[in-house]
């Protein structure tokens, strides 16, 4: 501490300026001395302290031996040289004792810097310098241990020796060097903290008096700086304008400036759940992915074309040969957003998708192909020259067939060949042709304005043709009926018949109008006419063995559109412009009313076996009846693009035929199974075009030809066709 | 062949053939782009014939009508298969000579006689043209109309010029009518006999020379001999009709038809017969196919169907047999004409050859007639409702040899309801009359 004075107290006299006497070595001795001295001093303390707490009975002297003992060199005296007058120091002579001869110390392990442990399981632990073995000394247990330890006052402060495999006590220098590791001083003992400063180059008579570059003072060590100016200036100018205010006055807000954080009461909620960790990449994520994680043509074009939220992985694989060809990250734009979006809490779409294949929504039909036969083609055409062709039918022996137009021709042809070989003339429009189903006698009728026609064809063999006579004009008339009837029947004798002209016509009552439609009953006794006519006559059912019309209806709600027989029970089948009704001719009550949600009834066809009933609209619709089932529609069909205009099934096989305004035909395959289970199998096979449309008008009737799968049909723009398969 | 450059493909090919022309066995490697024209060179060269004879080349059952490589990969046939191709003798385009116009269609035309023409029309009446289209004779025979009419071949009569008419009709009777061919005078004929058996129309009549056969739409087939009945058969119909007015009027002559019966009735089709004839073996047999979609085969002595071809859903228009082997033709509406072998029995197995598709519905088939040294066996002509006459070899069945249009520029339908083929000479009948062409009769042979 003196020293430290001392120095202090030098250095302002440096600073003075005083020209001191370079050697200060004698101050520094001193101080070295006193240093020495106050280390020792120190270490007296220290010992002190030490032996405050072991040993309370050691001397001084024996410190200051102790102290002696700890100087590796031998310790040097100063003493005054009597030649220099200098002190000097002196060393003690270096006693030939025992002690200064290693060689006399016992074996000394030499092994060298080697793991002790590879001694473990020998009887020696080294060689000493001769090459003999130094043996393990022997050791106690831990008992021994431990009483050593209490018997040894030095035990404290040994240490274990591995290479003499034995305690050794410390020496003082090492526990010195502990000490001052512990107190985290420097482990030097000679080093001096408080040296004094030596000045080489500054100080009195040191001065650098030339300049250490040639060039002249800049300007600024001695100008006043213009900028600085203006910046203080602008400052004093705020200050005087008010702008700076020296003690702006604080805020009056009594809100503590601290609080205490941990106050609140802890939060009811559970903690939020920690994220869950992401998946570490693989392979596949690496930029030189291995070749079989790379994805094949296949596979990439798969990914590209699967939706962004069904993708397996939002990436492709890709090999880059090194880290810097790797491109940026193009996602990254869209990966912000996104998340942006996320914590905006941006409510986005959430996109339900069908997951539905759209394949598996068409009904499994069978392919028309196995449906076979069914027409397909257009075998024959008869041409009309004048007028539209309304109606047409086929003989029930399917070789002939009849075709009527607007100008009142009657055309008879062969189906096969389609040679017309017999015309007939009528006055007015032809509204319907129909032969009779009856195969012992052969006739067709013809419905004119007001009038049936019964026309028997040409070449007939004689037995046949006998027969159809003696029906349409018997010899002793029938009695006639107690009401007298408002249709007239007239029949030319059967002498005079001939078969250019109609061997019976009956006369409808007048004003009823055109006939739309003949209905003929199976049996063929019964023929039930539709005029077009306003008023309730519309209806007559002629009996052709009474020879007898009678109107089965004395009024009717809405206007009849058609009618038909079921095929086989005394059912009656009447068509509004709306409803079908179903009328029991035996019971003569009203069966059921069916409704096709068609706003105007254009067409209607019955199955021959009886429960189906197809009705056709001007709206396009086509509704399929199972009569057992059901008022409403079993199916309903909307296919043609404009008015359905006529229907009907064929008699034999599972086929059914509608025409249109469009002036296409479709034929539908319709079977029809006997079980009650089974639902009628509804397939579309084929739409059949030849027909022009003429004045929005296209196919008006369709008719098959029975035992062939043919189909005939007639247009508006007087073409007659047969189809064939 | 080296001339067409190493660069093109070749393919390896064998040639074989039915006619007379046969070449080695040896395989050829052909270019692949030669075309028929090629071809036939090479085998012209080959036989090193005096006078060269155009060929046509069947590959695979086609006629050859591109290059050779083009067919290759069309149909994907690789260049070092070996093609087997057979070569028949070309078919000259046919050419039209003659037209003889009609006021009605014509349902039946016969060219048997030579230098003449028979043809039967829907208005009842039988026309005889020569070859100058001279309207010979028209003779009224029924009153409604005539579905067929064919020579009954072998008459015996006084007159050399004398020919027996056999005509089928929609008044369901079916006549025999003398005619001469040399006169010029409808008065010359004489309705010999009227044949009743049938209740619904004749579809078809065919001789055999001593016997008739008529098919009829009430699925009935009448086997007739050719006598002449000196009385009445079958007994008038006493019915008030304006037939048996005219029947009556007719009576008072001496010319008046014998009604004949039938010597038997065939029954075994259940709809309509389109068409019956008489097989070759001198009418011992007879084919006949109907709207039934059957082909049967008939013992005639014993009135038995001996073998029933049953198709599904052909309903069939015509039937024909070719010359040599033991199959029928048989057209039906579903626009196929089809070979059936006869020889199997009636298994359940449609023993179907070959099937000729057609756009429209053919509705007459008439094989080569039996002699013609210069029309190949294979051959076979059909006319169908497009107006479209077609000639085919039964070797190649995808598309025809030619095929030519009949009645062209007339309005109106085309239909070609007959064709008959005698000495190089087709006669078309149908809707636009009778056209006369000639077909297969070349100039390439010399004529023996």
């Amino acid at each position: 501490m003196q020293s430290e004075d001392e120095g202090e107290d030098g250095e302002p006299e440096e600073d003075d300026g005083q020209v001191d006497e370079f050697p200060e070595i004698d101050t520094r001795s001193d101080s070295e001395d006193e240093d020495a001295d106050s280390e020792g001093g120190a270490d007296e303390e220290d010992e002190d302290d030490e032996d405050e707490e072991d040993e309370a009975d050691e001397d001084e002297s024996e410190s200051e031996f102790s102290d002696d003992s700890l100087r590796i060199f031998p310790k040097s005296t100063t003493v005054v040289s009597d030649i220099t007058g200098q002190p000097k120091k002196v060393y003690p002579p270096i006693e030939p004792d025992y002690d200064s001869d290693s060689s006399t110390e016992d074996a000394p392990n030499r092994v060298g810097n080697v793991p002790m442990h590879w001694y473990d399981d020998l009887p020696h632990v080294g060689y000493d310098i001769n090459g003999k073995k130094v043996l393990r000394p022997a050791r106690g247990d831990e008992l021994d241990k431990f009483l050593q330890t209490i018997e040894d006052p030095s035990a404290w402060t040994s240490a274990f020796d591995s290479k003499a495999q034995m305690d050794r006590p410390l020496s003082s220098e090492e526990l010195d060097l502990i000490r001052r590791l512990q107190e985290n001083e420097n482990p030097d003992s000679q080093y001096d903290p408080y040296e004094p400063t030596v000045e080489w180059f500054t100080g009195k008579g040191k001065e650098e008096i030339m300049p250490l570059s040639a060039a002249p003072e800049p300007k600024r060590r001695w100008v006043p700086s213009k900028w600085e100016k203006q910046k203080v200036m602008k400052i004093v100018r705020a200050i005087r304008q008010g702008r700076i205010v020296p003690n702006k006055p604080k805020t009056a807000s009594d809100k503590p400036q601290f609080y205490a954080v941990w106050d609140d009461q802890p939060s009811e909620q559970t903690a939020p759940l920690p994220a869950p960790k992401p998946r570490l990449p693989t392979h596949a994520e690496s930029y030189n992915p291995p070749e079989e994680y790379l994805p094949t043509e296949e596979e990439r074009k798969q990914w590209e074309e699967t939706e962004k939220e069904d993708r397996e992985r939002d990436f492709l694989p890709q090999k880059y040969s090194a880290l810097r060809l790797v491109p940026a990250y193009d996602q990254f734009i869209q990966q912000r957003f996104q998340r942006q979006l996320d914590l905006y809490l941006a409510p986005r779409v959430q996109r339900t998708k069908l997951r539905i294949d759209p394949n598996s929504l068409i009904p499994k039909l069978p392919s028309p192909s196995s449906l076979k036969p069914f027409p397909v083609y257009k075998s024959l055409d008869v041409v009309h020259e004048k007028g539209r062709t309304r109606c047409i039918s086929i003989s029930p022996d399917g070789n002939w067939a009849a075709s009527g137009d607007e100008n009142g021709v009657v055309n008879m042809w062969e189906v096969v060949v389609g040679k017309v070989v017999k015309t007939w003339k009528f006055k007015g429009k032809v509204g319907a042709v129909e032969w009779c189903p009856r195969t012992d006698v052969c006739f067709l009728v013809v419905a004119t304005e007001e009038q049936l026609h019964f026309i028997i064809p040409p070449n007939l063999p004689a037995a046949l043709l006998a027969a159809t006579q003696a029906l349409l004009a018997p010899a002793n008339l029938p009695p006639a009926p107690s009401i007298p009837s408002p249709v007239k029947w007239q029949s030319v004798s059967a002498a005079a018949s001939a078969s250019d002209s109609p061997i019976l016509v009956v006369n409808l009552p007048p004003s009823s109008g055109l006939p739309k439609q003949l209905a003929w009953h199976r049996r063929g006794d019964y023929l039930a006419t539709v005029a077009s006519g306003e008023g309730q006559g519309g209806v007559w059912i002629h009996q052709l063995s009474r020879r007898h019309s009678q109107a089965p209806f004395k009024k009717v709600k809405g206007s009849v559109q058609l009618v038909l027989f079921h095929p086989t029970k005394p059912h009656f089948f009447v068509a509004t412009q709306r409803y079908v009704r179903i009328y029991n001719l035996a019971e003569q009550k009203l069966l059921k009313t069916l409704q096709p949600g068609i706003r105007w009834i254009s067409s209607m066809d019955v199955h021959p076996l009886g429960d189906h009933l197809i009705v056709g609209g001007y709206d396009r619709k086509l509704c399929w009846f199972d009569l057992e089932l059901s008022d409403k529609p079993y199916k309903i069909l909307r296919y043609h693009s404009r008015a359905i205009r006529s229907l009907h099934f064929h008699p034999t096989y599972p086929l059914f035929a509608s025409s249109s305004d469009d002036g296409s035909i479709q034929i539908f395959h319709a079977r029809v199974y006997n079980d009650l289970m089974t639902d009628p199998l509804i397939v579309p096979l084929k739409i059949l075009r030849g027909h022009q449309v003429r004045e929005g008008l296209g196919v008006l009737q369709v008719k098959w030809v029975p035992r062939q799968p043919w189909l005939a049909s007639a247009g508006a723009d007087g073409h007659v066709a047969v189809w064939c398969s | 062949m080296a001339s067409n450059g190493s660069s093109e493909f070749s393919h390896p090919v064998v040639f074989t053939t039915q006619t007379a022309y046969p070449l080695p066995t040896q395989k050829f490697m052909i270019p692949a782009s030669w075309r028929r024209y090629q071809l036939s060179q090479l085998v012209n060269k080959a036989l090193s014939l005096d006078k060269p004879v155009p060929f046509d080349f069947l590959v695979r059952g086609e006629i050859l009508r591109t290059t050779l490589g083009e067919w290759c990969t069309e149909k994907g046939v690789g260049e070092e298969e070996t093609l087997e191709i057979e070569y028949i003798e070309s078919v000259m385009p046919p050419q039209r000579m003659t037209s003889l116009p009609h006021e009605d269609w014509v349902s039946s035309v016969s060219c048997q006689e030579p230098g003449h023409f028979l043809t039967a029309s829907y208005d009842g009446n039988l026309r005889l043209f020569d070859y100058s289209q001279k309207l010979l004779q028209t003779i009224p025979v029924h009153v409604a109309p005539i579905t067929s009419a064919v020579f009954v071949q072998g008459y015996q009569s006084d007159d050399a010029d004398t020919r027996l008419v056999a005509t089928a009709s929609h008044d369901l009777t079916a006549r025999l009518t003398e005619i001469t061919v040399t006169q010029a005078d409808p008065s010359s004929s004489k309705a010999l006999a009227s044949l009743h058996l049938h209740t619904a129309p004749l579809t078809s009549i065919s001789s055999s020379g001593t016997h008739l056969l008529t098919a009829s739409a009430d699925g009935l087939i009448g086997l007739w001999d050719t006598s002449i009945p000196i009385n009445d058969e079958v007994p008038a119909e006493e019915i008030p009709s304006e037939r048996r007015k005219r029947r009556k009027l007719d009576g008072d002559l001496e010319s008046r038809p014998k009604r004949k019966a039938p010597t038997s009735v065939l029954k075994s089709h259940t709809a309509r017969v389109s068409k019956a004839i008489f097989a070759r073996d001198g009418g011992k047999s007879a084919v006949s196919a109907g709207f039934d979609s059957t082909v049967r085969t008939w013992d005639i002595e014993n009135g038995v169907c001996t073998n029933t071809i049953t198709a599904s859903a052909k309903p069939f228009l015509d039937v024909a047999l070719p010359s040599s082997a033991q199959t029928v033709l048989a057209a039906s509406t579903d626009r196929t004409v089809c070979q059936y072998d006869l020889r199997t029995g009636s298994s359940t197995i449609t023993p179907h050859i070959a099937s000729l598709p057609h756009p429209a519905t053919p509705s007459c088939i008439v094989v080569p007639p039996s002699g013609a040294a210069s029309v190949s066996e294979h051959q076979v002509i059909t006319g169908a409702y497009d107006g479209i006459v077609r000639l085919w070899d039964l070797r190649s069945e995808k598309s025809a040899i030619t095929s030519f249009k009949t009645w062209e520029g007339r309005a109106g339908g085309r239909k070609v309801l007959t064709v008959d083929w005698a000495a190089g000479v087709v006669g078309i009948g149908g809707e636009g009359g009778v056209e006369v062409w000639r077909v297969g009769e070349g100039d390439r042979l010399p004529s023996s």
